[in-house]
């Protein structure tokens, strides 16, 4: 076994291949702090396929492998909100007004719930092509949204 | 003082103990580490589970 594969976490060493021709953004979404547990992960590409419907595949291509299947917050609850602080808006390069794409992370439980992390978004400003996660300090929505089916519940 | 204009104060002093403030400029994240730790473990649960992405969308779909 080489170094590398022994390397990282299990996240990094179980990342699913996509297995449905993308329709790949081919353009690098940079974050240049990574995400909390991939933070060497600093550059991702978003793929979306019809197949996949609502959801889209964030996949690292700068750093450790890492990918994750990614959904609009929006389409979950449609009055999803979610406040970003100073902080935020300087890390993504965002101006007042900037539309900004928002992305909920998804987990498959081990009872195969689908849900979906409402408290700690992704956020993209297309405009500067940064990305980062909100660690929020105070959010009324849950880290384990349930999106599909299962007995677990929300967290 | 820490580094660049990040500043910790003491914002109350009693029995029960000190509760701290830490004051950064906007472009330093300042997070609690049981919040930033609990979205690591999050994000980590969510890069870690093998899916079928096929299987995945249909039953997104179904629930639509």
């Amino acid at each position: 076994m080489t170094r590398a594969r022994t390397r990282g976490s299990l996240a990094e060493r179980q990342a699913p291949a996509l297995e449905i021709p993308p329709r790949i953004s081919r353009d690098m979404i940079r974050f240049p702090h990574g995400l909390p547990g991939f933070e060497r992960c600093r550059g991702f590409v978003l793929m979306a396929s019809e197949a996949l419907g609502p959801l889209q595949c964030l996949k690292a291509v700068e750093g450790p492998e890492a990918s994750f299947l990614v959904v609009d917050p929006r389409r979950l609850l449609a009055d999803y909100r979610c406040q970003l602080t100073d902080a935020d808006r300087i890390r993504l390069g965002a101006a007042d007004g900037d539309p900004l794409l928002w992305l909920a992370l998804i987990t498959i439980e081990l009872d195969g719930t689908i849900t979906a992390n409402l408290r700690a978004p992704i956020v993209i400003n297309p405009s500067t092509m940064l990305g980062h996660q909100v660690v929020p300090h105070a959010c009324v929505y849950p880290l384990r949204h349930v999106v599909v089916g299962g007995t677990a519940a929300g967290e | 003082m820490i580094g660049d204009g990040i500043r910790i104060e003491v914002l109350r002093a009693g029995r029960d103990g000190v509760r701290l403030g830490v004051v950064a400029p906007p472009e330093v994240a300042v997070h609690r580490k049981e919040i930033y730790d609990q979205i690591r473990e999050a994000n980590e649960r969510a890069a870690s589970r093998p899916f079928d992405l096929g299987e995945i969308a249909r039953r997104l779909r179904h629930r639509a």
